[in-house]
């Protein structure tokens, strides 16, 4: 039996203007309740919404990132329904013109990129918050009322679960880039709602879509995913359906649960927002904007390749973050060696952020920092292994490699005289090996290096002593 | 000498030359107020204590040489659907009994900065919903011209606070016909400005794309500097426009010599029953304009039939969405009784609101519900296409556009109230203004039966200068 | 003609209720209205764009100048319950 599921994703997130969309209130985030809010966003009698620009600036640059259309005319709506999170009794959004239409995505999967297309992004406000007390009462703080979103909806072009969390990845990361959001699921400045069926290509019949609301992490996302793709499958296989109907995920036990019956989406009663003259975008804007666009990932992902001479790999690594791809690049510039950088982000730096769980920015090194222990290894003071024992001592110390080599006398031995001493008295103490290698036996010449280490504490310039080295069984 | 039955231009030369003080005249409307109010109750809230204490400082500016603004100290009454910072403000609806906005309307701050003195706020319909001044929470306004009528309405209390001398000026807002036919019901003028000249910011909205604030005085001098002291851009009203100014006019150097007037046969069509009488009025008054070097030419406008389905598709709809903020929730009567949140919206809305707000909500929400709205919401606003471009076309070849304001009438309370559509029908001429966002002026042309009728002048956006020209000649003229 | 159970289902949206008696003369009051606003049907407006903004201008963009955030206290005035800076409604749960 072939099945095949249908995911399309709707992501709400939070632009990082500096004032809300429609009055002049800070866009912050973590203020004492109630505290920053004006009429306009507390939905007083009489107040009126004027757009930001610098709301519709970042839509865009969104818009352009994932290669919409961009509507050179903004039309307002006003979509009803009633909550207490929501100060108007309408939320200020989009429904017949879209800011930004159609484009998509570009993911990378085992078998190459497959695109992810869009159907639209469009600009909305942001609601309040509700807190839910255990002594029977709710709270209300409307701070982040009026905050500009922007809500990302995709066609239901994701087949999995590892599907939908690479486009989320991609996404976050693409956004980090343009530097519209800072994208924190956990602070609610990124949050997705999954919708999905499945297909029994087989006898051609199709699940009922479910909407799974309030995910909070790619993880959640993730396993609603994988859930709800085995609930679907399951009811098909035994003759019944799923109902239309909008479930939340339960962390706890990764399961889905029933919320309400039915799509409440059925009649949001969209009309024209006359509060908000239509605003035509002059093109000039438009093109400024693109034409100030940051580098996106893909395309930074290949001046990497041409510019630094680094795989197709590394370079997705090296790019996979903005933080990571501007540590790289600073590096680069400071130890003027691509190939030297790649390697050590790509092992010892990387190898750290996986064990940590971290990102770049929280870890305690700088690029200057690291390539200071760099230029050690350039100029031949410290060999590769010192160097990697040296950054663990940095990044557990947080001091610098100039402190932890003197402090450790580190700097390599590259003195020929001191170092033919210790190799004469390593040749004298192995004359075994010596014969060995003679003999054609490479393995012995690591050992006599070993030995050679031992006896310097890892200290021998490892080009030096090997060259001396050879020198000697060679009999000159 | 009772000096509020003075026009508010001679009171401000007055004040301006030193003759009367800004505190006498306000004390002056205030002792009115106390005499007729208990039969008239044109207000809501009256502000008696702060009138006088800012009159005071007015005074005082006055005499230190300080620059004075266009109200010079006049008395001025506001609409209690404009927010005023600290002073109770209802809407005249339960809902908001006890609210006391935290923030002032741009046009309040400008009447400050103009230095009028806020007496209070009057009394309206319900949320500016109706033609009577009847649906107000706080009770009735009567007509000051005979006390068993309406005063018209919406912005029936401040209509009324000008014929019975309560207030020098004040202030109404306009939907589709909220000033004018008041205007008209009570012998004042009244200006319904064109949408954007006038800040909406803190005008609580009953159909936003409609609703403009004007104004109301004794005469069209009073109306002018009323109307001038609020106008203007305001970057705080997204509909406000950046053309928004109302030019210096020399009142002495009017003349109606070669004003070409239009007059829609579409209204000669729409009869309603007892209109003949102000008819009659309405023809003499067509001939102090000829008579004064006007031309007159009859015009078609096709789709004003549909003005009235057009305007009640969309101003419900707007009535819908506007008023859903009122969830008792945040401000606002809150029912006592309720488990669920269903409960919590239903109970403090239902007992919240009147029957009219409840009716026109109710038509909005299906108005716009799925199924409906396209035969409903979005054919309105494409009629309101169509009916723009036929005034574009007139006002093409023509000045103004004459009617009369209402086609009824001041009627009798309680009478034509329990039927909704014929009310809606009183505004056949006034709402077309609005749906085009035009500015119109009524101005007193007479009497019928004792009760005052109004003239209906209509220019085109902007076109404010027009409608003070024609006022004024009129008036001047047919003294 | 619209039925009294259609005139409850709009009633839930716009989350009023109207009493047995109320909701007799109401259905009858909403259905002169809905036979006169029916007239329009008979407008061909085939092509015509609708009216989304009655004046010509560009709209414009927010000032930042006009800050306007008001005190807590302000904020929470004309509420009728609040409680720690936040506005109070009893719990309501979905
Ligand atoms: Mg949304
Ligand atoms: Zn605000």
């Amino acid at each position: 039996m072939s099945y095949k599921t249908l995911v399309g994703l709707e992501i709400h997130v939070e632009l990082m203007t500096e004032r809300k969309m429609f009055c002049n209130c800070k866009n912050e985030f973590g203020s004492m309740p109630n505290t920053n809010v004006c009429p306009v966003c507390l939905g007083l009698p009489g107040a009126l919404p004027v757009m930001d620009k610098q709301a519709v600036k970042y839509a865009i640059m969104a818009g352009i990132a994932f290669n919409c259309e961009i509507d050179n005319t903004i039309i307002m709506d006003r979509k009803s329904y009633f909550y207490p999170d929501l100060t108007k009794g309408y939320q200020i959004s989009q429904s017949d013109f879209p800011l930004c239409k159609g484009g998509f995505l570009e993911i990378t999967l085992k078998e190459g990129t497959k695109k992810i297309r869009l159907e639209r992004i469009h600009i909305e406000e942001d609601t309040g918050k509700q807190i839910h007390t255990d002594h029977g009462t709710t709270l209300l703080d409307f701070n982040r009322s009026g905050v500009p979103l922007i809500e990302i909806v995709t066609k239901p072009d994701i087949n999995s679960a590892e599907e939908a969390r690479l486009f989320l990845e991609k996404l976050k990361n693409t956004i980090k880039y343009i530097g519209i959001s800072d994208v924190k699921m956990e602070e609610g400045s990124l949050r997705c709602d999954v919708n999905i069926n499945v297909v029994d290509e087989d006898k051609g019949i199709k699940s009922n879509i479910s909407e799974i609301k309030n995910l909070n992490s790619f993880k959640s996302v993730v396993k609603a995913i994988e859930y709800e793709q085995e609930r679907h499958i399951a009811l098909l296989e035994s003759g019944k359906n799923t109902d239309k109907e909008t479930r939340r995920f339960n962390e706890l036990t990764g399961e889905t649960i029933l919320m309400r019956k039915k799509f409440q989406a059925s009649d949001y009663r969209y009309q024209f927002e006359a509060d908000l003259s239509k605003i035509k975008l002059s093109d000039d804007w438009i093109k400024e904007i693109e034409s100030t666009m940051p580098e996106l990932p893909d395309q930074k992902k290949k001046r990497f390749i041409e510019q630094y001479n680094i795989t197709e790999y590394d370079a997705s690594v090296l790019t996979q973050s903005k933080e990571l791809s501007f540590f790289f690049e600073e590096l680069v510039s400071l130890i003027e060696d691509s190939k030297l950088a790649a390697n050590w982000v790509m092992t010892d730096v990387m190898r750290r952020l996986n064990e940590e769980d971290k990102e770049i920015a929280k870890l305690n090194l700088s690029a200057q920092s690291l390539a200071e222990l760099l230029n050690y290894v350039k100029s031949g003071k410290i060999n590769n292994n010192t160097a990697k024992k040296v950054l663990r001592e940095m990044l557990e110390t947080n001091k610098t490699a100039s402190f932890i080599i003197e402090k450790n006398g580190l700097i390599q031995i590259s003195d020929e005289d001191e170092l033919e001493k210790i190799i004469d008295e390593v040749i004298k103490e192995n004359q075994q090996s010596i014969e060995d290698f003679k003999n054609g036996k490479d393995r012995a010449l690591g050992f006599l290096m070993g030995q050679i280490m031992k006896k310097t504490k890892g200290k021998a310039n490892p080009n030096t002593a090997n060259k001396i080295l050879i020198d000697k069984i060679n009999g000159n | 000498m009772d000096i509020t039955n003075l026009k508010s231009w001679e009171l401000r030369d007055k004040i301006l030359n030193k003759e009367i003080s800004s505190y006498e005249v306000t004390e002056a409307f205030l002792e009115k107020i106390d005499e007729v109010e208990d039969e008239i109750n044109a207000f809501i809230t009256i502000d008696a204590d702060r009138a006088l204490e800012k009159a005071k400082q007015f005074d005082q500016k006055l005499m230190e040489g300080e620059e004075i603004g266009i109200l010079a100290g006049l008395p001025i009454a506001i609409k209690d659907n404009i927010m005023t910072r600290n002073l109770r403000t209802t809407c005249a609806s339960k809902m908001l009994e006890k609210y006391i906005p935290p923030y002032n309307a741009t046009v309040v701050e400008k009447i400050t900065r103009e230095d009028g003195i806020i007496l209070g706020k009057t009394n309206m319909d319900e949320f500016a919903m109706g033609g009577s001044t009847e649906t107000s929470y706080f009770g009735p306004t009567r007509n000051p011209k005979n006390k068993s009528f309406v005063p018209g309405g919406s912005s029936g209390g401040s209509a009324a606070a000008i014929a019975a001398q309560e207030s020098a000026l004040s202030l109404g807002t306009d939907t589709g016909g909220s000033i004018r036919q008041p205007a008209s019901y009570c012998g004042v003028v009244g200006i319904k400005p064109t949408y954007g000249l006038v800040s909406r910011y803190g005008v609580v909205p009953m159909s936003n794309s409609l609703d403009q604030v004007g104004v109301f005085g004794k005469d069209v001098k009073d109306a002018y500097i009323a109307l001038k002291s609020i106008v203007g851009y305001d970057p705080l009203d997204a509909t406000s426009s950046k053309k928004a100014k109302l030019e210096d006019i020399k009142f002495e150097e009017i003349s109606l010599k070669g004003l070409k007037i239009a007059l829609p046969k579409e209204y000669d069509e729409l009869r309603v029953e007892g209109d003949q009488e102000i008819r009659e009025v309405f023809k003499k008054s067509l001939k102090v304009f000829e008579d004064n070097g006007a031309t007159i030419e009859y015009v078609s406008l096709p789709y004003l039939k549909y003005a009235l389905e057009t305007y009640y598709l969309i101003s419900t709809a707007e009535v819908s969405t506007n008023l859903s903020r009122f969830d008792g929730i945040r401000y606002g009567h809150r029912a006592l009784d309720y488990n669920t949140l269903d409960e919590l919206y239903i109970n403090s809305r239902t007992e919240g609101f009147g029957e009219e707000t409840k009716r026109r909500i109710m038509m909005g929400t299906y108005a716009l519900s799925q199924g409906y709205k396209d035969e409903h919401y979005k054919k309105a606003l494409k009629l309101r296409t169509l009916i723009k471009n036929d005034y574009d076309r007139v006002f093409r070849n023509f000045d103004i556009i004459l009617s009369i304001t209402s086609p009824i009438l001041p009627f009798p309370f309680d009478s034509v109230i329990n039927s909704p559509v014929d009310m809606y029908k009183a505004d056949t001429y006034t709402v077309p203004v609005n749906l085009a966002g035009l500015c119109a002026m009524s101005v007193p042309m007479g009497e019928v039966d004792g009760l005052p009728v109004g003239l209906q002048i209509t220019a085109n956006r902007f076109e404010e200068k027009k409608l003070f020209t024609a006022a004024y000649g009129f008036e001047r003229s047919a003294k | 003609m619209i039925s009294k159970e259609e005139v409850k289902d709009i009633a839930q949206i716009a989350k009023l209720k109207f009493d047995d008696d109320e909701l007799e003369s109401f259905t009858e009051k909403f259905s002169l209205v809905l036979d006169f606003v029916h007239h329009i049907n008979v407008v061909d407006t085939d092509g015509v764009e609708p009216c989304y903004g009655i004046g010509d201008e560009n709209g414009f963009f927010k000032e930042y100048e006009k800050e306007q955030t008001l005190d807590r206290e302000e904020v929470l005035k004309n509420t009728t319950e609040s409680e720690y800076g936040y506005f109070k409604i009893l719990k309501v749960v979905e």
